[in-house]
């Protein structure tokens, strides 16, 4: 260690203080939190259709796609997927489309 | 039902023979499904299977706005989709090779698609109509009974969609 008389540790520098813009408390919010896309258990689909279509629509393994139908068949629902609003939208579509029953909530 | 309605043909589509009785059926189902989809969306009472084939997206009754405005963004591109769906089911039957009481034909993966979204369709459609539950037990009913017939229907689109997933995952 160098001689010399110690100093206190200096900050690393002077931070530019930011300017304060308040955001918009729901747009944060929005873009903050989450979708969460739920598919719920119906006593129509098969069991064998609803993992072929979570390996079709979202290239899940064939044992991730059967754990999600089986919480799906015993827990009544399973979030298949998550994202903003728009992605959420995309993927109740697709489901929809698939004749599953999807909504989609808030996480 | 043939031993196996549907196979992986070697220039990689599918084979596909079925009894001239059951796709009469597939064919009649086609036609119901069809014009179930041309019904309107009008006032009169809400169609449980309108409401199975078309759900809501959100179940927060706060979020209306977002529904309605996602309906009338993807409902018409969902029925589109299904017509579509449905006229290659019907388009393929009726290109059907006739051998011997028997309908044979092939198709590409995409009609292939088409076929498993028109099979489900129609076993949500009659599954909704039947009320059916998941502990449905076809061993009990009287097949002889014409009131079964129905559920004889809905239960062999069961075995058909089966067949189906497991010659499209194999």
């Amino acid at each position: 260690m160098p001689g010399g008389v110690p100093r206190p540790p200096e900050p690393m520098g002077q931070l530019e203080t930011p300017t304060i813009v308040e955001p918009d408390i729901d747009e944060t919010a929005d873009l903050a939190r989450p979708w969460v896309v739920v598919v719920w258990n119906d006593p129509v689909n098969l069991m064998s259709y609803v993992v072929y279509v979570l390996q079709k629509l979202f290239g899940y393994s064939r044992e991730k796609a059967t754990q999600l139908m089986l919480d799906v068949h015993h827990k009544g629902k399973a979030a298949v997927s998550s994202g903003n609003r728009e992605q959420a939208e995309t993927d109740v579509s697709r489901l929809h489309a698939h004749g599953l029953w999807a909504t989609m909530q808030r996480d | 039902m043939p031993r196996h309605p549907f196979r992986r043909n070697r220039s990689g589509g599918f084979d596909v023979v079925l009894e001239a009785g059951e796709a009469a059926v597939l064919t009649r189902l086609c036609e119901e499904l069809t014009t179930l989809l041309s019904a309107s969306g009008g006032d009169d009472a809400p169609d449980p299977v309108l409401e199975r084939l078309f759900p809501r997206a959100y179940l927060d009754p706060t979020e209306e706005e977002a529904e309605s405005d996602w309906q009338r963004l993807v409902h018409d591109d969902l029925v589109d989709g299904r017509r579509k769906a449905l006229a290659t089911v019907e388009g393929t039957l009726a290109g059907a090779k006739v051998k011997r009481a028997r309908f044979e034909l092939t198709l590409d993966d995409e009609q292939a698609q088409d076929w498993l979204a028109v099979i489900n369709d129609a076993r949500l459609a009659l599954g909704t109509r039947l009320q059916v539950t998941e502990d449905l037990d076809f061993s009990d009913l009287d097949g002889d009974d014409p009131d079964n017939a129905p559920y004889a229907v809905y239960w062999w689109l069961g075995m058909l969609e089966e067949r189906l997933i497991e010659v499209l995952s194999g």
